[in-house]
Order: structure tokens, then C-alpha cells, then sequence
């Protein structure tokens, strides 16, 4: 425990903190759309908008494990999950605010439910992380972030185009699927937190 | 002979830096080693030379060509090859295709022809059975020598390699030596190093470097020559020497001011250089 | 490309200069394939070519009016786009994530041309969607059923939007060479482009998204769309290649080539933006105003078998499908309604442009049925019931207020001689029901039919043709008379009445 805390400050200068302050405000801007663009809004839009921004949030984590001292650090007794955790940790209170700003930023008219869109915009988030931790894990590359970043945006493009109806995701606020759909969300989020802790183990020789 | 690169008061500063001190420069075809710490200066020269960052003040020509204006650059380009201290590899392309992807940017643009002449210099660099082998599968050992062939490719004139055999293995850096020995035939190849072994191996002329400026120019022998009557063996540490360390055999080897009647030995190119660095080896010579 | 580094090479020189020129375009070449074989581009063009095949399997019903069908090749290309985006931006990157930036930089060819071999190893990409546009326009032309005529400027939209996100990717490159930004560019396009949520809601704002589409079931005639499309087209070629040539001028080519290029592609650009913002001419507002109020004065007229077809002149070779249905509905009538000439004309409301779908009013000429646009799929009972009540009532206007048993009979009329009656009248209802009461669609105004006429008709569904046909011939009087009521024609053809009865409150 005491190894973390002394690591914290350095630590928090490797974190890339010009992508995620770049992703967080491409997020922020979008948000602000619906209060910048005169006229009325509709909900539908805002929704979408929501996930859009949770999605830039998602980019700005595929990132967060790029580390260029990778393979100066892979030796050292610090496991690699607690390292990771660590990392997450750092951001999680300043994504928090800029998720919690990001939604006071939508005209309450037409917010969506808060709760479940944070769910979404969790699920996103955690996704962007295991993918990023199977970057680490299944390649040799300090910096998996382009790729993983790359990955998750097909994924939002596709998803919503291919998932079959019985596992749609991306539902409007108003249809009868919000509920189901958001039980998938959360499952989602339990599979993607499951996979991070599996690619977070660093790999250990067979034993014989 | 004609010098195919010379240069006259080069001088680059970074800040208060001087990384280049007016520095003189004839080179010829061969191998032309480069000794220095680090940070002598070595590095920048070889950038200036390579037309990688301009020169302060001072001036140079490649085959007669001036890099000070727009097409002389180009044309200084188009007959040089340069292998930086630290390559750069895209590890997604094949040895092959980074190597071809060179060419091109060396306006290779028949594409027959390239691609022979991209198969050649893999051929001769030793990578012909892994041509098709993507770089980020390939060893440090064989990436240096795509990096190699790279440099080598469109046979340019002038070559520039910046400590090439560095983490090299002794086989590796014996193969090294039989490619750069090989390219310094008939090309003028300026070659800078930490390992004075490769220098007395491979070059017909050696440039010793120390505060961006030149201290040494001559052949190896001479440089040798220099540290002549300056080694010797003792049983204990000389304290008048300028560096001594104890052998595999026990005995201590002195390198400095021998005292009367020391058991001289033979002088490495090594000693030279030591010596040179130290402000010694000129005085010695002169 | 070729004069980038010097604007006017002396003689000397000009060996030198081709030689460059060629460089680009190897160095182009070899970008293009790492660009094709690119992941982000594979993935999308498997999921662009399998939806280009599995949507167009079942588009338009099978009766696409080309010049709907050359929009609806638009979307596809914004997939293919944003990969594309992602995929050169990386590319350009590559260099500078793997640190041989400074190698490259003392080669022969400089950075300026580099970006010039990036930018024109988008063109096979752009060639190869422009090859799937043309399949899938193709595919749509080559249906038995289709008609009209495709514009190509529509048609060049989708690749002129794959050139445009690819120069904005290397663009981007240039300017902000981080490998996160172009994936949260392609965030913003996908909110504003392709959810298109907030922005662009005026007709001039519109237009500056690179595809604008209409949601519009009823096609119009092609020379009353009133889509800039050709001046949208230059609008997108001027930004793509102004795009392009900025990417080059940022890389370090600072040569009159390049700035003039800069220049030129600004002003198409903007002489499209501004073109296409104009909005619908008075001519065109005029011709719309003509088809809606007086089609008659538009159309060309063809008789087939005893009956008169009068179609916008696009959709004349489709008055055969509308005369099978108008000869089976009428075999199936008593002797008085065989002989009856019918007046099948098409009907449009374009006064509000190709997004809007307003209702046309009932016809209330004896024996006019009208029909629409479109065809295919649920459009074709609607057609057969507006023909079976025009020969039950006598008119469209005259039918709307049917409330009685004659409903029955139109419904049967309408559709028993289909494939699959019942399923055909769950089609035509707008609930999807085969009980209760419910609405009925036709291309004008819908009729209504209550539980039991409902409940007959469907009894009479199950019946075996010959023999309902039989007797509704014998009782055709009576069924057609104003005043029958649902339980006496369900005791004239046979079968069970209803539970209650006629209400249409």
C-alpha cells in the first residue's frame, strides 16, 4: 500500500494528460451544443448527444494505460492490475465531474434519465479500459492507445448497426426496451470490468 | 584525391551550447572513423553533414554539391545515405516494404528497378530469407541492419552511420564491420563509434572529436603511433598515470607518462585516443 | 503535384522535377495499399458492401424510382468515410509515432510531397466506393420495377464525402499530430453528421453537411425534387480538394501551385456553398404547383383494356402493374361494373419539396382512382381497395363516407384474387390486425371498417374464390346499394354474420 502511495505523484505525471484533457473537452464542447444552438431541442437528439460525449470519454481512456516506460516498468514488484488501478483511480474524479458537467450541461427539459445514461457512459468507460488493458496484455506496444481508441469507435459506429434486436443497446429514451436494454448496459459493464481484471494479470509461465 | 566532403568552420550552438566549434573537414573515399565521448559533437556533425539541421556558420559541399540552397540540399540528398543513432522502424511493414518505402523517398520510382535494388541491399545486408517478416518480429540485431540497408539503399555516394553497431553482439558487430568494410569500397562512409576496435579494423582514416571540435585527424596507425613509449605493465598502480587498470594476468596496465625504466608495452589505438582526449597525445606527437 | 517546390524549374531542372512527380505517385501508390488493407477500411467496406447487399435486396419493394434510389446510395459512403478518416490520419502519423520522422526528413523527397502522396493515396478508396455507389444504383436500375431517371451529381455525393473525410484526416495529421484527435473528430462527425442532431436546420446551413438526405416515402418526378444536387457536388469536390491542398501548404510546400490550388478549390467551395443555399427557384415552386393542382396538364394517358392510365411521364411503363390490379379487381364484379371505363390518374403533392408527405384529397370524378408515387409492398392493396371502392361507391369522394355493408364487399374485392388475402389485409390496416376495427389505408383518404365487417370479410377470405365470386356476381346489386347492411351481404355470400352491428362512430 505504502509502495502506491509513493507512486502516486509520479504516476500522475506519466498519466496522458494531454489526450484526456483534449478528449474531455471535444466532450464538453459537444454537450454545450444544445445550450449553444438557438431553438428548441428535442430529447432524442440529447440522448444521443449524451453518448456521443460519454464516447470521447471512452476515446480519452483507450489512452490512459499508454505508458512509454512499459518496458522499463514491467519488472518491477508493483503488480500490474494495482499499477493500472492506480492509474484509474487518479482520473476517475476528475471524469466524474467532467461526466457530472457534461450532464448539467444538457437543459433539464430534455435530459435523459440520468442515472441509466451514466450507466451507458460508465460501461463505455470501463470498455475503453479492458480493451486497453487487453492492448497491454496481448501485444508488445507501450502505446495501444491509437488502436484501442480506433476499436472502441467501430464499435459504437457498428454496434447500433448490427446488434440484433434481442440485444439492442442504443434504444430511445421513451421505448419499451429502456428498462431490458439497460440490464444489457450493466451487464455489459460487470463483462467489461471481469475483462480488465483478466488482461490487468501479467502473464505467468506454465507451470509444469 | 579529390575529397568528395569538406567543410570549413562549422559551427552550430544550442543555446550556449557550442556543439560545433569551427570545425575542419576533408573526407575521402573509404571508411573515416569518428571517436569521441559523448557529447564531443560527433552526433551533430554527423546531422549537419547529413543536412538534417543546418550549420550555424561555416560551410560544406557533398560531391561538390552546396546543401545552403534549396536544390543544393536536394542534390547533397540524393547521394547520401544516413543511418541516425537511434532508427526509427515502422513495425507494421515487412523488411522489405520500410526498406522499399525508403526508396521511394530516395525518388527510386521505377518500380522493377526498386524493388531489385531493394532485394539487393537486403541481400547484402543478410536479410534475404526475412525480407517478409514484419520488423516488429524481427531481433534489435536484424532491425539495425534494416536500418542499414535502408541507408544503403539507391547506393548513394556518401554514408553516414551514427554508431551503428551499438548493442550489437560480437558476431553481429563482425558482420557490421564486413558490410560497412564492403560499403566504404569506392564510397566515401563517415562512421562515428564508441568502439575503438571497429575504427582500427575498418577505417583508412580516423577523426577523433572532444568539444565539438576536431582534435585528431590521421590514419589509425598514427593515432597508435601517438601513445608510443606511453604504456607500459607494473606490478602496482602507477599514481603518475593517467589511466591504469589491473589485467586478467595481475599485472597493471599504465597508459600516461611512463617512469624511468618502466616495462613499456605495445600501444593500442586505444591508448592513442585516451591519450588524445587527455591534450597529451599532441604534445607527444609534436 | 509536380511543381511544388519550385514554381517555374528552369530547363535543368525539369528531369528533376518529373522525377519527383513520379516519387509522389509511387510513394501514393504504395500509401494506397497500406490505406486499402488499413483494418478500419476492410471493416468497413465488409459492413458498407454487406449492407449495400442486404438492404438492396428489399429497398423500394422492389419498385425503386431511380431518382430516390440515387440518394439512398449517400449513407453508406459516411461509414467508409470516417474509417477512412481514421486510417490516413493514422498513416500520416506513422512516421512520427515510430520515430523516423528524422530519417525521412534527409531524403530526397520532402514532407510537402509526402502529404501530397497521402492525399492521392485516398483516390483508389475513393474510386472503390464510387464503384460501390454504381453497383448499388446499378442493382436498383436493373429491377423489373424500376423507373425514373438518377442524377449522378446525386450519386457522386457518397464518394466525394469519402475524398472529403480522408483530406480532413490528413489534415489533421498536419495540424495537431496527436493519434487521439482524429478519433474524437470522427465523435463530433458522427453526432453532426451522421445522428444529425442540432445543427443545420436552416435550408442554407442544411446544405453544408456532406450528405443531406429526405425522409420521404412518395417519390416525385425527378424535375420537381429541386435538390441542389449538382452544385452540392461541386460544394463537396471544392472542400475536399481545398482540404487537400491545405494539408500540402501546412506540410511545408509553400509553392504558387499549392497556394493557387488553395485559392481555387476555396472559391468552388464557397461558389457551391452558396449556389446550393439558394433555395427552390419560383420556376421550380410553379411546376410543383402545376402537378399537384393540375396533374392533367402533365401527364401522358394510356388506355389498356378499356381503361384510361394517366401517369406523371416517369411512371408511364408502370401503368401495366396498375392495370393487372384494376383487371383483377374488376373480373371479380358483377356484369353492371365489368364494362365500366375507370380513370386511373396519379396524384402528387410536391408543393412542399421531396421531405414532406401530405395526404391528397379524395377524387370526386365518377370512376377517377387515384395513385401515388410509389409502389411495391403495401402500396399495392391500398391501390386494389381505392379501385374496388370506386366500383362499389362510383367515386373516391363518394366511398370516403362508407359505412355499411358495402365495405365488405370492397374489401373482398380488394383482396381476395392476392397471394395471401388475409396477410394482405393485415398489410392494408394500419394496426396490423386481422380483427377489431380498424383503419384502412388507401392512396387518399383511409376508410374504416368496424369489428364485424371485419369478421365477415375475413370468413369470406377463407371461403374458396370460385364460389364467393359466384355469388357476389349474382348479388351484385344489392351488395353495391347504399343501403345493405354487413349482416344481410354476409347472408348473400353465405357465411356467418356479425356479432353487431354497423357503427362507425
Amino acid at each position: 500500500m505504502r509502495v502506491t502511495w509513493a507512486s502516486l505523484l509520479p504516476v500522475l505525471r506519466t498519466l496522458p494528460w494531454p489526450t484526456l484533457t483534449a478528449a474531455g473537452g471535444v466532450g464538453l464542447l459537444l454537450a454545450a451544443v444544445p445550450r449553444l444552438a438557438d431553438g428548441t431541442a428535442a430529447a432524442g437528439p440529447a440522448l444521443d448527444l449524451l453518448r456521443c460525449v460519454a464516447l470521447t470519454g471512452g476515446l480519452g481512456l483507450a489512452f490512459l494505460l499508454d505508458d512509454p516506460a512499459r518496458h522499463t516498468t514491467a519488472a518491477v514488484p508493483v503488480r500490474r492490475l494495482a499499477r493500472q488501478a492506480l492509474r484509474a483511480a487518479l482520473v476517475a474524479p476528475p471524469v466524474a465531474l467532467w461526466w457530472a458537467a457534461a450532464v448539467l450541461l444538457v437543459p433539464a427539459e430534455i435530459r435523459p434519465p440520468v442515472g441509466d445514461v451514466t450507466l451507458e457512459a460508465a460501461a463505455v468507460g470501463l470498455l475503453a479500459l479492458a480493451g486497453a488493458a487487453a492492448g497491454v496484455r496481448l501485444t508488445d506496444r507501450p502505446r495501444p492507445g491509437p488502436g484501442v481508441a480506433a476499436g472502441l469507435l467501430a464499435a459504437a459506429v457498428l454496434a447500433p448497426l448490427l446488434l440484433p434486436e434481442r440485444w439492442a443497446l442504443f434504444v430511445p429514451a421513451d421505448d419499451d426496451r429502456w428498462a431490458a436494454a439497460h440490464d444489457r448496459w450493466a451487464l455489459l459493464l460487470a463483462a467489461a470490468v471481469a475483462a480488465w481484471g483478466l488482461y490487468g494479470r501479467e502473464r505467468l509461465g506454465r507451470r509444469r | 584525391m579529390n575529397p568528395t566532403v569538406s567543410a570549413s568552420g562549422l559551427s552550430l550552438h544550442y543555446g550556449r551550447t557550442r556543439a560545433l566549434d569551427e570545425v575542419e573537414l576533408r573526407l575521402t573515399p573509404g571508411v573515416t572513423g569518428l571517436l569521441g565521448p559523448n557529447g564531443a559533437g560527433k552526433t551533430t556533425l554527423l546531422r549537419v553533414l547529413a543536412t538534417a539541421v543546418p550549420a550555424d556558420r561555416g560551410s560544406f559541399t557533398v560531391l561538390g554539391h552546396d546543401p545552403r540552397t534549396a536544390r543544393g540540399r536536394q542534390e547533397v540528398r540524393r547521394h547520401l545515405g544516413y543511418l541516425p543513432q537511434t532508427p526509427g522502424f515502422h513495425p507494421g511493414f515487412t523488411a522489405f516494404e520500410f526498406v522499399d518505402y525508403v526508396a521511394i523517398l530516395k525518388e527510386l520510382t521505377d518500380r522493377r528497378a526498386r524493388h531489385r535494388e531493394v532485394r539487393r541491399v537486403l541481400e547484402e545486408v543478410g536479410l534475404g530469407e526475412v525480407r517478409g517478416r514484419r520488423i516488429r518480429k524481427l531481433s534489435g540485431g536484424m532491425r539495425q541492419r534494416v536500418a542499414l540497408a535502408a541507408a544503403l539503399v539507391g547506393d548513394p555516394g556518401f554514408l553516414v552511420l551514427d554508431e551503428p553497431t551499438v548493442g550489437l553482439d560480437p558476431e553481429q558487430r563482425m558482420r557490421f564491420r564486413e558490410l560497412i568494410a564492403r560499403a566504404g569500397e569506392g564510397r566515401t562512409v563517415l562512421l562515428s563509434t564508441h568502439q575503438t576496435e571497429d575504427v582500427a579494423m575498418l577505417c583508412r582514416r580516423v577523426l577523433v572529436m572532444a568539444g565539438g571540435t576536431v582534435r585528431f585527424d590521421g590514419t589509425p596507425a598514427e593515432l597508435t603511433a601517438r601513445a608510443a613509449g606511453r604504456v607500459w605493465s607494473s606490478t602496482e598502480r602507477d599514481p603518475g598515470a593517467k589511466a591504469g587498470w589491473r589485467t586478467g594476468t595481475g599485472t597493471f596496465r599504465n597508459v600516461g607518462d611512463p617512469p624511468a625504466g618502466a616495462d613499456l608495452a605495445e600501444a593500442t589505438l586505444e591508448d592513442g585516443y585516451l591519450l588524445v582526449l587527455d591534450g597529451m597525445g599532441a604534445g607527444v606527437a609534436a | 503535384m509536380s511543381a511544388v517546390l519550385s514554381p517555374a524549374p528552369p530547363a535543368a531542372d525539369r528531369a528533376a522535377a518529373a522525377g519527383g512527380a513520379r516519387a509522389v505517385l509511387a510513394l501514393a501508390r504504395f500509401e494506397a495499399r497500406k490505406l486499402l488493407s488499413s483494418a478500419p477500411v476492410v471493416l468497413a467496406f465488409v459492413v458498407y458492401i454487406g449492407w449495400i447487399g442486404w438492404r438492396t435486396r428489399q429497398s423500394f419493394a422492389g419498385y425503386p424510382a431511380l431518382q430516390d434510389a440515387d440518394r439512398s446510395t449517400q449513407a453508406g459512403p459516411l461509414l467508409v468515410g470516417m474509417a477512412v478518416l481514421l486510417s490516413a490520419n493514422l498513416a500520416v502519423l506513422r512516421s512520427r509515432r515510430h520515430g523516423t520522422e528524422d530519417q525521412f526528413a534527409v531524403l530526397v523527397v520532402p514532407r510537402g510531397r509526402r502529404t501530397a502522396a497521402h492525399v492521392l493515396a485516398l483516390l483508389p478508396v475513393v474510386l472503390l466506393t464510387a464503384g460501390c455507389v454504381t453497383g448499388q444504383f446499378t442493382w436498383e436500375a436493373l429491377k423489373p420495377g424500376a423507373i425514373g431517371h438518377g442524377s449522378p451529381a446525386e450519386l457522386l455525393a457518397g464518394p466525394l464525402t469519402v475524398l472529403l473525410f480522408g483530406a480532413v484526416g490528413v489534415l489533421l495529421a498536419r495540424l495537431l499530430p496527436v493519434p487521439s484527435a482524429a478519433p474524437l473528430l470522427s465523435v463530433c462527425f458522427l453526432f453532426v453528421f451522421v445522428l444529425g442532431a442540432f445543427s443545420f436546420q436552416g435550408e442554407g446551413t442544411r446544405w453544408l453537411a456532406p450528405v443531406v438526405s429526405e425522409a420521404s416515402t412518395t417519390p416525385l418526378p425527378s424535375d420537381l425534387i429541386g435538390r441542389p444536387a449538382a452544385w452540392h457536388a461541386l460544394y463537396l469536390a471544392g472542400a475536399a480538394l481545398c482540404v487537400a491542398f491545405l494539408a500540402v501548404l501546412v506540410s511545408g510546400a509553400r509553392g504558387l501551385t499549392v497556394k493557387a490550388g488553395v485559392a481555387l478549390t476555396l472559391a468552388l467551395a464557397v461558389t457551391g456553398a452558396v449556389a446550393q443555399a439558394g433555395g427552390d427557384s419560383p420556376a421550380l415552386t410553379a411546376a410543383r404547383e402545376r402537378a399537384t393542382v393540375t396533374p392533367e396538364k402533365e401527364q401522358t394517358c394510356v388506355e389498356r383494356a378499356g381503361s384510361r392510365y394517366c401517369a406523371f411521364p416517369e411512371w408511364v411503363p408502370r401503368t401495366a402493374q396498375w392495370a393487372t390490379v384494376v383487371d383483377r379487381v374488376r373480373s371479380l364484379t358483377g356484369p353492371a361494373a365489368h364494362d365500366r371505363q375507370l380513370l386511373v390518374r396519379q396524384r402528387i403533392d410536391a408543393r412542399y419539396g421531396p421531405a414532406a408527405d401530405s395526404a391528397i384529397p379524395p377524387a370526386t370524378r365518377r370512376d377517377q382512382v387515384t395513385v401515388g408515387t410509389a409502389w411495391g409492398g403495401n402500396r399495392v392493396p391500398e391501390f386494389s381497395t381505392a379501385v374496388a371502392a370506386v366500383l362499389v361507391a362510383g367515386s373516391e369522394a363518394a366511398s370516403d363516407t362508407m359505412c355499411d355493408g358495402r365495405m365488405v364487399t370492397v374489401m373482398w374485392l380488394s383482396l381476395s384474387w392476392q397471394d395471401d388475402p388475409v396477410d394482405a389485409l393485415r398489410r392494408v390496416r394500419l394496426d396490423d390486425s386481422v380483427s377489431g376495427a380498424a383503419i384502412v389505408l388507401s392512396p387518399t383518404d383511409p376508410l374504416t371498417m368496424t369489428e364485424g365487417q371485419t369478421d365477415v370479410v375475413r370468413r369470406l377470405l377463407q371461403r374458396p374464390l370460385a364460389g364467393v365470386a359466384a355469388k357476389v356476381r349474382a348479388h351484385w346489386a344489392e351488395l353495391t346499394s347504399p343501403k345493405v347492411t354487413t349482416a344481410r351481404v354476409a347472408e348473400l355470400l353465405g357465411v356467418a354474420g356479425p356479432g353487431k352491428a354497423d357503427s362507425c362512430a
